[in-house]
């Protein structure tokens, strides 16, 4: 179907396969990947009627869109989704408060940057979910205790990157805002932060990364546990009661939101270091 | 007429005496002479700290700029040079002596003092070209309309009109260097420090720009502190040139040339072959320079 756009080339063959190619590359990238998406699709559903596999084991795309827009229509995943977001906003927010704390004393004093980087190095390679068993304990198996491994998993990885921002703005344009008179908060706002702003966003985005995953890990073993009533615990659940269609539509609804953040945090990429040729190189 | 280069060389802080009298007479355009000193440096020396090392700079450095004048600091590279117009800026403070400017010798970073980096990445990524002349005459207070207008007017000047909505990453290093300059007169200040705008740029932006400023300059009545390793571009842009020599520095000569009037002045070759002699490396500087 990819090669309708192309004027026909009568003969040869090999001319009609470089055709073929040539026309795919120039087809817009969202269509091409639309294109994909939908073979692949076709190729489960085919599957899934030609082997006859059980339901109870894998399920159809047409069963899963089923249970995904039924699942947001009764409310049930449009609930789960709510509560996991909640939690996920929380931790997040605490994460970027005690990174702010993090990195201004880091920034200020060498004992800060000193302890920071040590911390860093320490806690950032740990999985957050790591420190879920401990969590519990500590918070007990309630929706505290997820908080608390979001916010570890952002804290370390937006002080590092901040850090870094704020460490290596060029003496040049700090020198042109002094030069202006700028002092204290106004150099901080209209010099530093815009300068650092590709590590900030850079920062932030793999913050959102990690929290996104441990909380939904989170939930899963919350799932096994009882309690809480977030997506990972519907899919666990679901998955307890043998029902697939929604183990898949919470899936799809998680890789859905990751989809829409990441198209987010590109928006507003482009609008800004993009646009201001500024990225960070890392 | 012409008053011989050479003769306004005279061997350390002999400046005053030597500049004020062959001169005034000589040219009407030339700044006035009769006022106080828009800056004094008096016996500054200058050290910094580089790695847990206390480097010594600037051993004993001393001259005036004088309202509307044009100074040129040159030296080799390493020689301090760079380390005075931070210390006259306000960025770094001297070890001893004295700095007076407008008759404070309270030297903090301000706008009076308005700064020309050599660094293509002076003006702010994130601000457009009509931004960045336009933020500065905002935080020193004037209205937007006002500063609208002001920063319009000298984005024209330079010569970048028609690219005032573009950022900087989409602009040459000629024109980033226009923009900073736009701005740094668009303030209005008394006077204008510049720490070898052009230094990275190639030869014939180097010229183009060099005549820019000269005109620019005349025009904004601005006082000028130049720091320069080109004899040339100090010959060109320069009524005084204050010669370091040394590591600590000091001030070898003060040489006025605001006489010489561009490469084809019989006095031209003289003067700037006693400077090489000063500087102790004949023909090292871009002899491709001024012209």
């Amino acid at each position: 179907m990819a090669v309708t756009s192309q004027e026909l080339r009568p003969g040869a063959d090999l001319g009609g396969t470089l055709t073929a190619r040539q026309s795919w590359s120039r087809l817009p990238a969202w269509l091409r990947r639309v294109i994909i998406l939908a073979v692949a699709v076709a190729v489960w559903e085919l599957y899934v009627k030609a082997a006859h596999v059980s339901h109870l084991v894998f399920a159809s795309p047409y069963a899963v869109a089923r249970s995904f827009v039924s699942g947001w229509l009764d409310g049930q995943i449009a609930g789960a989704t709510g509560v996991t977001l909640e939690a996920l906003a929380i931790g997040m927010a605490i994460g970027i408060g005690s990174a702010i704390v993090f990195t201004v004393l880091a920034t200020w004093t060498t004992v800060g940057q000193d302890a920071l980087m040590m911390f860093t190095s320490m806690l950032n390679p740990l999985p957050s979910i790591a420190i879920l068993p401990l969590a519990i304990i500590w918070f007990g198996l309630n929706e505290k205790a997820l908080v608390f491994v979001v916010a570890n998993a952002v804290v370390w990885p937006i002080a590092i990157n901040v850090t870094t921002g704020f460490r290596t703005v060029n003496t040049t344009l700090l020198m042109v805002g002094k030069n202006l008179g700028l002092r204290g908060w106004r150099l901080v706002r209209d010099v530093l932060l815009p300068a650092a702003l590709p590590y900030i966003i850079s920062g932030v985005k793999v913050a959102w990364a990690f929290a996104w995953r441990t909380i939904i890990a989170s939930e899963l073993v919350f799932g096994t546990a009882g309690g809480s009533g977030g997506l990972g615990y519907f899919i666990n659940k679901s998955q307890y009661f043998l029902n697939i269609p929604d183990v898949f539509a919470g899936l799809v609804t998680i890789a859905v939101i990751g989809i829409i953040v990441e198209v987010g945090f590109n928006m507003l990429e482009r609008r800004t270091v993009i646009r201001w040729g500024m990225q960070a190189t890392s | 007429m012409k008053a011989p280069g050479a003769l306004g060389m005279k061997n350390q802080q002999s400046d005053v005496s030597s500049r004020s009298q062959p001169d005034v007479k000589a040219k009407e355009d030339g700044p006035v002479t009769s006022s106080a000193p828009l800056l004094s440096v008096e016996h500054v020396k200058i050290s910094y700290r580089l790695k847990n090392t206390l480097v010594q700079a600037v051993d004993d450095a001393t001259f005036t700029v004088m309202p509307e004048e044009k100074v040129m600091l040159i030296g080799p590279s390493g020689c301090g040079k760079s380390t005075i117009l931070k210390a006259v800026a306000g960025f770094i403070e001297p070890v001893s002596g004295r700095i007076s400017f407008a008759g404070s010798t309270n030297i903090t970073p301000g706008p009076d003092r308005a700064v020309v980096f050599q660094e293509f990445d002076q003006l702010f990524p994130w601000r457009t070209v009509l931004d960045n002349v336009v933020y500065p005459l905002r935080v020193t207070g004037r209205s937007k309309p006002e500063a609208m207008a002001q920063a319009t007017t000298f984005i024209e000047m330079v010569g970048l009109g028609p690219a005032r909505t573009r950022f900087p990453h989409q602009l040459s290093g000629g024109m980033k260097q226009r923009v900073a300059i736009a701005r740094a007169l668009a303030l209005g200040p008394p006077m204008l420090l510049m720490d070898e705008p052009f230094g990275s740029l190639d030869a014939i932006t180097r010229t183009r720009l060099q005549g820019d400023l000269n005109r620019l300059a005349e025009r904004a009545k601005v006082a000028l502190l130049f720091v320069t390793h080109s004899i040339d571009e100090a010959l060109l842009l320069g009524h005084r040139v204050v010669v370091l020599q040394g590591a600590p520095s000091t001030v070898a000569a003060v040489v006025d040339v605001r006489d010489i009037n561009g490469p084809d002045d019989p006095h031209y070759r003289s003067i700037r072959r006693s400077l090489e002699d000063l500087l102790g490396a004949p023909g090292e500087e871009e002899p491709d320079g001024g012209n």
